[in-house]
């Protein structure tokens, strides 16, 4: 024991310490032996005692990852830090030291006794905003049940016991005593107001994470229909963001009242094709989770006839295997080590047998499958291109009409009638009629572009995703089956280890 | 009587005269359908015209019911004090009378009509001899049992509560049906008896009951059950579940093929189905054997047995099925029985029918619409009886409608409702119901069964119901016995003994201080052959069962924070102990543990041990751990802990050989001799707790086996607190409170009285006092009081000076025989002595009191008459 009390000496957190505090708090006597035979690693460690030692500052812990129950008091440390990793702290005891703030807590969620006796969490003005600050950093811990904070600065402000009991009520002692009912009481109704006002705020900031989820969870579930964001006029909206010609020329005469008609009847087809999407997305939804619940079912039951069958060899096994241990005649010894080891390639043999036809069946299933879900992606596909069509029919229908207007507003121009006022950028595009016609055309042309787009990037993902889910299932099957074999031989292995270890032992004997 | 009769007769001719008009009309109206009516008319005319043929008739028909031989009925006259009886039992009302003239025309038309069937069962005597008419004999009851709702209830209640007694003649129907309550107060009856107590209970709970009339088997007539199985040997057919196949799913995997010959399949079946055939045509022909065996001596009066029984029509009470009950057995059966060989009439207590049906084929073709007239006779016209077939429903309704249309006024004139029945309340008082059957005691012979019953309470070890069952026919050789308890203390339900094995099965209601629930053995030793299942709720360990040879134990767990499921422990001879102080109890040596444990969801499976193996001897320990989903193999460990120093002596502590495992996916940690040390170490302390519970479980069994004996020596019953009558404590409780309230009741008797009144009342009443006359009230009262307490205080005075007196006489007798007296004399002497003293002390002693008192007393009255109402205004004005 190095204990230097009166040192003044920081000491610094290194393997060594920590080696030989594990080694003195490990297991004792016969299992102590044991384990500085094998070494123990830090990984196992469930609880450590550091207490003592002049530490200035927290470090090297990260190994530590199981750790339950650390104990750091009486030492320097001045900052609470390098505690990340120990996510499965229940206990920490860090009284007897220069802390001045609660902080670097925030991965302990599994907290429960916070002990920061005699520190220096201080106080600035009594309670102020930072201290108070500091109260609350503690709610986020839900488990934390014991707290003591007294021998700090922090713990001769007036209303410092009231204020605790508020805003941690779940808390259960403080400062190593009972709280007790009726002080709770109290100390809420003191701080009533400002309490309120905390779960209020967080009561917000709960609901606006919820409502982000929620929607969140709206547009995955439309893209996993493939349809996002054609339940509304999204898709014809972009197809006018980045088409300036056609902006422009929505203000002649007509324009206006035509894009009106145009925006209507194509936001009624994009519907269309939204709500056909869902309609197709839960069909085959249905489809996976039939296809599923087969084959679970199979693989079940096979598991089932697999265990049944090891569970009658196991019991026929045992019995062999006493036998064997009592015979004493060799010829006898040797006919049942050989009946034995029938037996074991026998259950080999059937387990296998089972294992195959299994993956036949799921084979069969799994193809079938395959056909109709292509087929049902097939059908989604070739319905959303009729109806895409009509998109296109629509913007052809309206390119028609926009060509029209503009050309009849070009020889209005041109005559000099028009009456309207049109901005200077609109009226540059009436220089002559190929202008025009371009310019009519190159919206056209975007659009078009646009809903090509649209449907390329929805039959592209579905296709993928087709591909994607038959490719995952054949790799699950082929890994599920290895999976099985691989266990099949590692049993059938230490089965005949078995016998032949009792064979060497018994031959020996 | 000769006398009486006569009067008798003759006021009911003259009622008759009186009658006859109306009566005519109703009671011809159903038979007044085709070319039946003629030689009615006549008859009816008859009647009206002359006096004497009426005399004529009522003679004859008074000459049939004569002619039924009396046989001497175990219910005789004498013993009936009719005289106790209410009046309706002896007269009829005029309107019995008038409902007697309308049975009695209709009975000359039945048989005028169909000359060829037997006289109506229409107005027998009651136990007064006065003739009532069947249906009034009905009396509707509903009982305050909730035992007598339903049907079987009545009926079991109708069958135990009666002692049954065969008709006089088996031939007839009797002469005289007696009333419920009679029937009811002697217990016995005949069939007739019993169907019209059940009626009157049917239909009181509202059922659609009818007596029924007719004709019986042998074996229903008189009550001969030895030919069925007691319905309690029967088993409950059970149910089949047809497991509803689910549609195969889309992807339902196929099953493998079968490579298996399905030549050889069905070759192996065809011949399976031989042997099957073969054992069913023997078994066949030993039944009919004993069929033939059971048939003979068939019966000469075959279909000429009058038997009553009771019907339940369907409809009312959610009674799906029409059905008969037979009172005697209280068993129900259907109307296609072959017990029932047809029906002559049936009646309700609103109406009287005959069957016109063909009973060739017993009872199986008939129908029970009793609204057709064409199968149905009725008597009384208006009862509603809506018609069940529709068949010509469709022809008759224009007609119908048109014919209630004209006749509704007609119909309400003719309408004669059945009079209210003559027969008093029937009532069953708690104690009755209880004892139920005559004596508390019944017997009944089935076939190889014999069924006991006793009422409760009367069996001193609980016994309510025996059923023993014999192997032949003859009931000599004894097969089983089941024992049926009730309020037993040790809640013993039902004892199960099998004379072959000898294995007894008790069964227990929840509540038995062990939570024993069923406990079957064939000796009360210790270390035998034994299972006790438990009520799992109520024990604290989960334990729900224990089974027991002579060697092992085995014990099933549910629901435990360990998970325990199962525990098997093999036990090795006993080791004999040298030292006699046996206070201790000598285990046996254990040589095998074996337990189970449920999977702990809590736990990784390769960590959760599945079976634990104590082979105790061996020194060795196995694990098994549970199977990881989609695995089937589990992980293995054994331990051995034989060698505890090495060949130099050392202590080893552990070595990788002392552990051998098997793992299905080996991970790093599990492979550490450390672990593998605290994991041994940890089953060495739980093998020495497991053994440990073992002796526990033992000696639980050796005291609930010491328990289980003093209980049956015991057998002590228990009483429900709301048991007014058996429970002593709340009969003393109540004794008490009733003599609390009578005192209380006195004290308050006392408070009114009134001193007053008897001055008040020398006034003249009704005035207002005027202040003279309030004093003098007053002063009269006090001297009054004054003048009594004196007395008393010289009554008391006049005892003490007599008794003291008496006492001096005695001691001079005393001293001047002295001498002369015995030993005995003196005592005598000295008693009396000493009683006379006490008399005359505590005659002191309230003559003193009274002298004290007195004054104090008068003092009170006084206040109370100045505080009086009464004189309170007129004395304090005079104050």
């Amino acid at each position: 024991m190095n204990r230097l009390y009166n040192s003044l000496e920081p000491r610094v957190m290194d393997d060594d310490m920590l080696k030989l505090a594990v080694g003195e708090q490990g297991p004792q006597e016969e299992a102590g032996l044991l384990a500085r035979q094998e070494g123990i690693l830090f990984k196992d460690v469930l609880s450590l005692q550091l207490d003592f030692q002049n530490i200035l500052r927290i470090d090297n812990l990260w190994q530590f990852e199981n750790l339950r129950k650390l104990q750091l008091d009486n030492n320097v440390i001045e900052r609470i830090e390098g505690l990340e990793k120990l996510t499965h702290l229940v206990w920490l005891d860090l009284s007897f030291n220069n802390i001045e703030a609660i902080e670097g807590l925030d991965t302990l969620v599994n907290l429960e006794d916070l002990s920061l006796f005699n520190n220096r969490i201080s106080k600035i003005d009594s309670l102020d905003a930072l201290v108070k600050l500091q109260i609350i950093y503690l709610r986020q811990f839900k488990n934390l049940r014991a707290l003591s904070l007294s021998g700090n600065p922090i713990a001769e402000a007036e209303d410092y016991n009231m204020f605790i009991l508020a805003y941690l009520p779940d808390l259960v002692y403080l400062d190593s005593r009972h709280i007790d009912d009726h002080m709770k009481g109290l100390a809420e109704l003191k701080h009533q107001f400002s309490i309120d006002e905390l779960k209020h705020r967080e009561n917000l900031i709960q609901a606006r994470l919820e409502d982000e989820q929620a929607r969140r969870e709206e547009l995955e579930e439309h893209k996993a229909a493939f349809v996002e964001h054609l339940n509304g006029p999204f898709l014809f909206d972009s197809m006018y963001a980045e088409d300036v010609e056609g902006n422009k020329l929505a203000c002649l005469h007509g324009a206006g009242e035509l894009l009106e008609a145009y925006k209507d009847k194509f936001v009624v087809i994009c519907v269309n094709i939204f709500e056909y999407g869902l309609k197709q997305q839960e069909k085959r939804k249905v489809e996976l989770d039939t296809f599923n619940e087969c084959v679970q079912e199979a693989i079940q039951e096979n598991q089932g006839q697999g265990k049944r069958r090891i569970a009658e060899f196991e019991e026929k096994h045992l019995l062999s295997l006493s036998a064997i241990r009592d015979e004493s005649e060799l010829s006898n010894l040797e006919k049942k080590i050989v009946e034995c080891s029938k037996d074991i390639s026998e259950l080999f043999n059937t387990l296998m047998t089972l294992e195959m036809q299994l993956v036949e069946q799921l084979e069969e299933t799994i193809n079938m499958f395959e056909r109709n879900i292509i087929d049902l992606v097939g059908l989604f596909i070739e319905n959303v291109q009729s109806l895409m069509a009509q998109c296109r029919d629509l913007e052809n229908h309206h390119h028609e009409k926009l060509l029209e207007i503009a050309i009849s507003a070009l020889e209005k121009m041109v005559k000099g009638e028009l009456e309207e006022d049109l901005p200077d950028e609109v009226r540059a595009l009436f220089v002559d009629k190929d202008t025009v016609v371009n310019a009519v055309g190159s919206s056209h042309d975007i659009h078009l572009l646009k809903i090509d787009n649209r449907e390329d990037e929805l039959v592209t993902r579905v296709n993928s995703w087709c591909t994607h889910l038959v490719d995952k299932i054949h790799k699950d099957e082929i890994m599920r089956n290895r999976r099985r074999v691989k266990e099949i031989n590692q049993y059938i292995d230490h089965m005949q280890n078995e016998l032949d270890n009792l064979e060497c032992s018994d031959i020996i004997d | 009587m000769e006398v009486l009769k006569e009067e008798e007769e003759g006021k009911e001719a003259a009622k008759q005269e009186a009658a006859a008009e109306a009566v005519a009309e109703p009671a011809a109206e159903p038979l007044e359908e085709g070319e039946m009516m003629q030689p009615q008319e006549v008859g009816r005319r008859g009647t009206i015209m002359t006096q004497e043929m009426l005399r004529d008739l009522e003679k004859k028909l008074l000459g049939i019911e004569i002619t039924v031989p009396e046989k001497p009925s175990i219910i005789t006259k004498d013993t009936i004090d009719i005289s106790k009886l209410p009046c309706s039992y002896q007269s009829n009302t005029p309107e019995e009378e008038h409902l007697l003239e309308v049975a009695d025309n209709f009975s000359r038309q039945y048989s005028h009509l169909c000359p060829d069937r037997v006289p109506l069962f229409l107005y027998p005597l009651n136990e007064c001899e006065v003739p009532k008419f069947v249906s009034t004999t009905i009396r509707p009851t509903l009982m305050p049992y909730p035992e007598l709702y339903n049907w079987d209830g009545c009926a079991q209640f109708v069958s135990d509560f009666l002692s049954m007694e065969p008709l006089p003649d088996p031939l007839k129907p009797p002469s005289h049906l007696y009333s419920s309550t009679t029937v009811l107060a002697y217990q016995k009856g005949n069939c007739f008896d019993f169907s019209t107590l059940l009626c009157s209970l049917l239909i009181g709970s509202g059922y659609d009951a009818y007596c029924v009339n007719g004709y019986g088997s042998q074996d229903l007539c008189l009550m001969d059950l030895t030919r069925e199985p007691c319905p309690l040997t029967v088993k409950p057919k059970e149910a089949l579940w047809e497991k509803e196949e689910a549609p195969p799913k889309k992807y339902a995997v196929r099953p493998p093929r079968d490579l298996t010959s399905r030549f050889e399949q069905e070759q192996e079946r065809k011949r399976q189905e031989k042997i099957k055939a073969e054992e069913e045509r023997r078994q066949r022909e030993e039944e009919e054997r004993l069929q033939e065996v059971d048939s003979t001596g068939t019966d000469p009066l075959h279909g000429l047995r009058v038997h009553s029984w009771v019907l339940v029509l369907s409809g009312k009470r959610e009674v799906p099925e029409s059905f008969f009950i037979d009172p005697f057995t209280a068993r129900s059966y259907s109307p296609q029985d072959e017990h029932f060989l047809g029906i002559e009439s049936l009646w309700n207590h609103k109406n009287y029918w005959i069957n016109m049906q063909d009973c060739w084929n017993c009872c199986k073709d008939l129908i029970f619409d009793l609204g057709d007239p064409v199968k149905w006779e009725y008597l009384l016209l208006g009862t509603d009886k809506p018609r069940l077939s529709l068949v010509d429903e469709e022809d008759d309704t224009l007609s119908e409608d048109y014919d209630i249309e004209n006749l509704g006024k007609e119909d309400e004139d003719k309408c004669f409702d059945m009079p209210h029945s003559w027969v008093e309340q029937l009532e069953i008082s708690p104690e009755v119901f209880e004892t139920r059957c005559p004596n508390g005691k019944k017997v009944i012979q089935y076939k190889k069964a014999k069924l006991e019953k006793w009422a409760p309470y009367l069996n001193s070890n609980g016994l309510v119901c025996c059923l023993s069952t014999y192997k032949d026919p003859e009931c000599t050789k004894i097969l089983e016995v089941k024992e049926w308890y009730q309020n037993r203390e040790d809640m013993l339900e039902l004892r199960h003994i099998n004379k072959d094995t000898g294995l007894i099965v008790d069964y227990f209601k929840p509540g038995h201080p062990q939570a024993l629930r069923v406990h079957s053995y064939t000796s009360m030793q210790p270390e035998m052959d034994r299972v006790m299942e438990f009520y799992k709720t109520v024990r604290v360990d989960g334990l729900i069962r224990r089974e027991e040879t002579p060697k092992t134990m085995t014990e099933y767990y549910e629901r435990r924070p360990d998970f325990l499921s199962y525990r098997h422990v093999n036990f090795g001879p006993r080791v004999k102990k040298i030292t006699m102080n046996s206070t201790e109890s000598n285990p046996r040596t254990v040589l095998k543990i074996t337990e189970r444990f449920f999977r702990n969801p809590a736990k990784p499976a390769d960590e959760d041990v599945a079976e634990r193996v104590f082979l105790i001897m061996e020194e060795r320990i196995q694990l098994r751990y549970h199977c990881r989903e989609n695995h089937i193999t589990a992980s293995k460990r054994e331990f051995l802990r034989r060698t505890e120093v090495d060949s130099k002596g050392n202590k080893i502590i552990m070595t990788p050989d002392m552990c051998s495992s098997f793992e299905v996916e080996p991970s790093e940690h599990t492979k550490k001799l450390l672990y593998q040390y605290e994991t041994m170490m940890q089953l060495k302390k739980e093998e020495k707790l497991c053994r440990h519970q073992a002796w526990e479980s033992e000696l639980e069994v050796l005291e609930i086996l010491k328990l289980r004996e003093e209980e049956e020596e015991a057998h002590t019953l228990t009483i429900s607190i709301y048991d007014t009558k058996r429970n002593e404590k709340s009969k003393e409780y109540r004794e008490a409170r009733e003599r609390v309230m009578h005192e209380e009741h006195l004290q308050q008797v006392e408070a009114q009285l009134d001193y007053l009144a008897p001055f008040l009342a020398q006034l003249p009443p009704g005035e207002k006092l005027t202040r003279w006359q309030a004093v003098h009230v007053k002063e009269e009262c006090l001297s009054d009081f004054k003048q009594r307490l004196i007395d008393k205080a010289n009554l008391i005075q006049a005892r003490f000076e007599k008794e003291t007196q008496e006492l001096q006489k005695k001691q001079q007798w005393y001293q001047e025989n002295q001498v002369t007296l015995t030993a005995e004399d003196e005592d005598l002497y000295l008693s009396y002595c000493s009683q006379a003293m006490f008399r005359i002390r505590i005659l002191e002693q309230r003559l003193n009191r009274h002298k004290e008192m007195a004054p104090l007393k008068y003092m009170a009255l006084e206040e109370k008459l100045c505080k009086d109402p009464r004189l309170a205004e007129l004395l304090k004005s005079f104050v």
